[in-house]
């Protein structure tokens, strides 16, 4: 086994401490640790984009990141997506109501990679941007377009507010 | 069976060098991690050693102008290159492949130094860097003063997965000279999607055009042999030539002979040599008419 | 006085789970732990055929955290499938890649997978038999003992005289069509987990599609009494057919939970969901068409050979649904098929949306477009010259009860504006051309009865406050099945969406449903849910008109209110009826049920019958652009008309269209998994190509409502019809851009460019 080491690191806004063995990707820490149901195991190898998560605002593939790299970082799934009082933030409530959702496997990671676009691009979005951004999420189940109106609409939202 | 025996994650150059010194071959430098963590959590995890976390070691992110060259940072990450302004202005040709790279959340993690130093034969940021002969710097301990050498990626680059990187050597910096003034570059990566594919292969050129005759001629190629290189043989053909058809055709005839690709799941030998000359003879086109 | 009340059905409602999906609440396979739950995993043949010598597991069983290792010998290993020729574990033969040799339990997966690696097995190679000729060749090896020539099964249809039909015929075109290996690539991989109580009772956590097929034949496999399996159905990530079969692993996993006398899960990694799922029917399909002077079709031939490989699944009926639409896609007089299904040593095919009916499609399509050639017509006259019209009844035997083929011929042109780019697009030189292409096709709409009963059982509870749960006993998959049934409930019923649930995970509560398949849950499910909510209605105003002293006649229930009916003035709550009904002398609970039987039939042992109780239409067009040099093929936009019968939930309908479109392109242009040898050489999605964002083209989509009159308010089956046909849309769109037919696929860029390049030379 690998030696073992203490990382700080907030979750969700959470002030976190978490002995991790040295190989373990934050993945498994999130899903295993932390009871996380957000990030999903959809490919392991960075390929499907279901275990997004966002790491310092950057959308990141949960399943390439070693745990210990997040020391010191700001972590934020999907679960944080979800006001304190129970109501959807702007992208996943945009993605419900355009029916942007069937199986929904891959939906927390193109949440949260659209979250964090709409965070670094302010304003009205392209469908091209949209498209271009959401590269590294496979969905099977949709052919990705609801989930593009989604966003170009919840970027004009955001706009207005 | 993964072990990792040590974890560090120094916060000096020379802190890092002293701990790839102790491990030797047995350290496992970890940047943006897209490949190394593969081998750990992948199913192939077959990794063993002592895990160096170099991205606290300050002074190694970023791109400057260092008198005459362009000083990148070996932990810069390839959205970092994507949306830099100097890679914009002086070095278009590789801002055009990080936007052509994996997916937004490899770019966000990716490193250029992780991807010279896993040396695939595919390996993105390779070609553009050739056509801009970028060199790359090694940094290793001299008892215990940090030293540097420099080796142009030519050199650099021994073979899929191999490279001229020594036991207790980091990569710290690229170094891209200033090309000649009026110099264009463009390159190619074959594939049906924007980013999200390996290189089929990918295709670079770059040259000067001086009094109707091209100059400064360089043809750099991914995925077409163990490692990716420069194309000496169509540089030769196109130099002093005008940058019409006829000179494209017969550079693309020249890059395809040199060409020496495989077969695999990807695509044939035969199709990667055939995008050689699609992309060659029309990339040459592209940069003559500026 | 009459009043107009806007109506649930058609609107676009958002899928009642989707923001529990969005935001990660949802628990899937990966999410369910149970205490003391141990992990398994199975060792897999590392070739495709040998003869099993022996097994050393010695080394195995030591290990750190291992608690149970199994090969065949320690289990009653009873043969399942289709063809009952599969077993959990194989003891002697190895007859696929995929094949299971051991398995093992221990507290953490990694535990587990090292233990599988110390497993020594022995084995005889025996020389593979790697296509369907090698098979079928004189003096081949019996992969199965009992099929000597290695047909696993035969199918032969035919109606009218063929050889009558090709002497009427002006112009014939023949071709063989060869279509490789697909699969499902759900992004939730396969999983299960299973728990034994201390009575020796079964729960077991399945992705099955057919939770009470599966129950009867899990029961035979592992020797349970059925009453003792519960079957729960956590949320699925996709399955798109690839989960109709029971697979090795989950009798594997229960007998893995009853030797360790604790909760077992089994999870596939990524490489082992390519390698170890089902696959499409790879097919060769050689088939004639012929047509009069004028393009009216006059017969078709077709033999088809499919590779099964090492084992017989569901899927190996496919040519059942492919017939179909050789019989009965337009009007054809004389038609012959057969078809072979044959053993090899390949991964073996499974059942995937459409069920036979891509590949089918993509010859008859390919060779109409052919024809229209030759005749010197427009495809879309002569297609529209031989389309099937409402009340007829194809030769074998389906009866079209309502039919909007016509409007999706015509719908789905117009949006493309056809004739005019088809002007546009013609006689193209350069090296980037553009061309426009079309094809239809015809699938079951009503179910289909492939099993004693095609029905859906359906249990309707309102509470004392009016909540409304509808117990169903069909499946959600992620198709939104969920929320259709909602509301036609809600719909039939008279309350508002908001107060109905849905249950159907549990089969210790659901009633019987055949299962997910065939775009059957709207039709057969939804009419069960409306026959149990009608019953619930007529109830609550009986009960009503007793408590105020009026005619039944006179009231109505809207929005959970029951109103006058011709005012619309406020008589009472529902609520309020249902309390009245519970809290009196004679106590009465509101709670109703229905099973729900199509009325069609099973096909005779000629094949012909009305085997669906209506049938689905659908045209797509497709305009595509083609690089001449590098082959690379994209899509620029797919207009898609479909006949809906009449649409339940609008943003519903578009999802599957617009989903299977792109699992039709992919299909058509980049998704192979490449079988050498017996072996996958890409499990991985770096080499096994679905579609991405920037890959989908613009989507017009034309709803068509033929309004159905057996469907639940007119409504037909969809699920899987928008993948059956973007195929050889797209193939005849590439023919009119460069004048070469594909007769194959995927059409990677490379196979494109070596057709092009043919054009150079």
């Amino acid at each position: 086994m690998s030696v073992e080491v203490e990382i700080r690191f907030s979750l969700n806004g959470d002030e976190l401490r978490a002995t991790v063995p040295a190989h373990r990707s934050l993945l498994a820490m999130l899903r295993e640790d932390f009871a996380l149901t957000s990030p999903r195991l959809g490919c392991g190898e960075g390929e499907c984009g279901a275990c997004t998560v966002m790491i310092g605002g950057q959308a990141r593939a949960a399943c390439l990141v070693l745990a210990v790299e997040v020391d010191g970082a700001e972590v934020e799934t999907a679960e944080c997506l979800r006001r304190s009082d129970g109501s959807l933030a702007a992208v996943p409530a945009a993605l419900v109501r355009a029916g942007a959702v069937q199986c929904g496997f891959c939906m927390p990671g193109i949440a949260v990679t659209a979250t964090a676009l709409l965070r670094q691009k302010r304003g009205p979005l392209e469908r091209r941007e949209i498209e271009r951004a959401l590269e590294g999420n496979l969905c099977r189940c949709t052919g990705y377009t609801k989930a593009i109106d989604a966003i170009e609409a919840a970027s004009r939202e955001e706009e207005r507010s | 069976m993964v072990r990792i025996e040590c974890y560090s994650a120094p916060t000096s150059l020379r802190e890092a060098l002293q701990l790839l010194a102790k491990y030797g071959d047995r350290a496992r430098v970890l940047a943006g991690g897209t490949d190394l963590v593969l081998r750990l959590e992948g199913v192939d995890r077959d990794l063993e050693g002592a895990l160096v976390n170099i991205k606290q070691v300050p002074g190694l992110v970023g791109v400057r102008a260092v008198d005459d060259v362009y000083r990148i940072g070996a932990l810069t990450t390839v959205t970092e290159l994507r949306e830099d302004p100097v890679v914009a202005e002086h070095m278009p040709v590789l801002a055009d492949i990080c936007d052509h790279f994996a997916s937004g959340q490899i770019r966000n993690a990716a490193t250029i130094g992780g991807n010279l130093v896993n040396a695939s034969p595919a390996a993105d940021l390779a070609v553009p860097l050739l056509l801009l002969d970028a060199r790359v710097r090694l940094a290793s301990l001299e008892g215990d003063q940090p030293r540097e050498r420099e080796l142009s990626l030519g050199d650099f680059f021994r073979g899929p997965g191999v490279t001229a990187l020594e036991a207790g050597e980091l990569l710290t910096a690229v170094v891209v000279p200033r090309p000649p003034p009026g110099f264009r570059a463009r390159m190619r990566k074959a594939g049906t999607r924007p980013a999200m594919d390996i290189s089929i292969v990918s295709v670079g050129v770059g040259f000067c055009v001086d009094g109707g005759l091209i100059r400064d001629a360089r043809v750099a190629l991914g995925a077409t042999a163990p490692t990716p290189l420069r194309c000496p043989a169509a540089e030769k053909t196109l130099e002093g030539r005008p940058p019409d058809a006829a000179t494209a055709r017969a550079a693309a005839q020249s890059a395809v002979e040199a060409a020496r690709p495989i077969d695999d799941v990807r695509a044939s030998a035969w199709y990667r040599r055939h995008l050689v000359r699609v992309h060659l003879e029309r990339e040459v086109l592209h940069v003559g008419r500026g | 006085m009459s009043r107009v009340r806007s109506s649930l059905i058609g609107s676009s409602v958002p899928k009642l789970d989707a923001a529990k999906r969005v935001i990660g609440d949802a628990r899937y396979m990966d999410d369910l732990t149970l205490p003391r739950m141990l992990h398994g995993k199975i060792l897999r043949a590392d070739r495709p055929s040998a003869r099993i010598l022996g097994i050393d597991t010695s080394r195995a069983e030591v290990m750190e955290g291992v608690r149970a290792v199994i090969t065949a010998a320690d289990i009653p290993n009873h043969s399942f499938g289709h063809g009952r020729d599969n077993t959990p574990l194989k003891g002697e033969v190895v007859r696929c890649i995929r094949d299971e040799i051991a398995a093992v339990a221990a507290d953490t997966p990694e535990q587990a997978e090292a233990a599988c690696r110390r497993i020594e097995v022995k084995y005889g190679d025996l020389p593979p038999i790697l296509t369907t000729d090698a098979a079928r060749a004189s003096g081949a090896r019996a992969i199965h003992g009992d099929h000597p020539e290695n047909v696993a099964l035969t199918y032969h249809y035919d109606h009218g005289e063929v050889e009558q039909g090709r002497r009427a015929s002006a112009h014939v075109v023949e071709s063989t069509f060869h279509l490789r290996y697909v699969t499902h690539c759900c992004l939730g991989v396969s999983g299960v987990v299973a728990s034994f109580d201390g009575e020796g009772k079964l729960t077991i956590w399945s992705q099955t599609q057919v939770p009470f097929l599966y129950r009867r034949d899990l029961a035979a496999i592992v020797g349970l009494d059925p009453r003792d399996i519960r079957v729960i159905q956590p949320f699925i990530g996709g399955a798109f057919g690839s989960k109709l079969d029971i697979y090795p692993f989950e009798p594997i996993c229960v007998h893995l939970a009853q030797v360790t006398r604790r909760p077992v899960k089994i999870l596939f990694s990524r490489e082992e969901e390519f390698v170890a799922s089902p696959t499409r029917q790879p097919a060769e399909i050689r088939c004639s068409m012929g047509c009069d002077a004028d393009g009216n079709l006059t017969f078709r031939e077709a033999d088809l050979v499919l590779d099964n490989g090492g084992y017989t699944s569901w899927g190996a009926t496919t040519p059942f649904v492919m017939m179909q639409t050789f019989s009965s896609l337009y009007r054809v007089p004389h038609v012959r098929f057969d078809a072979e299904v044959v053993y090899t040593n390949n991964p073996y095919a499974g059942s995937f949306r459409g069920y036979g009916n891509l590949q089918a499609s993509f010859t008859v399509e390919s060779l109409i477009d052919e024809l229209a050639d030759r005749v010197g017509m427009d495809p879309l006259e002569l297609r529209l010259q031989n389309a099937q019209e409402q009340g007829e009844v194809t030769g074998q035997g389906m009866v079209i009860s309502s039919c909007g083929f016509r409007e999706c011929l015509e719908g789905s042109t117009t949006a493309a504006r056809w004739k005019e780019k088809r002007e546009e697009y013609r006689q193209q030189t350069g090296r980037v051309r553009r061309g426009i292409g079309m094809a239809s096709m015809l699938h079951v709409g009503g179910g289909a009865k492939i099993y004693r009963s095609d029905g859906c059982g359906s249990i309707l509870k309102l509470d004392d406050f009016g909540a409304v749960t509808l117990i169903t006993g069909a499946s959600e998959i992620g198709q939104g099945s969920e929320t259709a049934l909602a509301m036609i409930t809600a719909e039939e019923l008279g309350v508002k969406l908001e107060v109905v649930r849905v249950v159907n995970d549990d089969s210790e509560i659901r009633p019987w449903d055949v299962g997910v398949h065939a775009s059957r849950t709207t039709f057969i499910a939804g009419n069960s849910a409306r026959l149990a909510a009608r019953a619930a209605r007529e109830k609550l105003l009986k009960a009503a008109a007793r408590l105020v002293e009026r005619p039944e006649q006179e009231l109505t229930i809207e929005d959970g209110e029951v109103l006058e009916q011709a005012t619309g003035k406020h008589v009472m709550s529902v609520p309020k009826v249902i309390r009245s009904l519970h809290f009196q002398d004679k106590s009465e609970l509101v709670v109703t049920n229905a099973y729900y039987e199509p009325p069609s039939v099973a096909q005779d042992e000629k094949f012909k019958g009305n085997v669906s109780a209506t049938y689905a239409w659908a045209t797509q067009v497709a305009e595509v652009e083609v690089d001449m040099d590098t082959g690379i093929i994209r899509v620029l936009k797919i207009s898609a008309a479909h006949d809906v019968g009449r649409v339940i939930n609008r943003l519903g309908c578009e999802g599957q269209v617009e989903g299977g479109i792109a699992m039709g392109m992919g299909y058509t242009l980049s998704e192979e998994l490449l079988v050498q040898e017996g072996r996958v050489r890409n499990p991985c999605f770096r080499d096994y190509k679905i579609m991405t964002a920037p890959d989908m083209p613009e989507i017009e989509l034309i709803l068509v409502e033929s309004l159905d009159e057996e469907g639940p308010f007119g409504a037909k089956g969809l699920g899987e019809a928008p993948a059956i046909c973007t195929a050889p849309a797209i193939v005849n769109a590439v023919k009119s851009a460069t004048g070469r037919r594909f007769t194959g696929l995927p059409i990677t860029p490379e196979r494109g460019a070596r057709e092009f390049m043919k054009d150079a030379q």
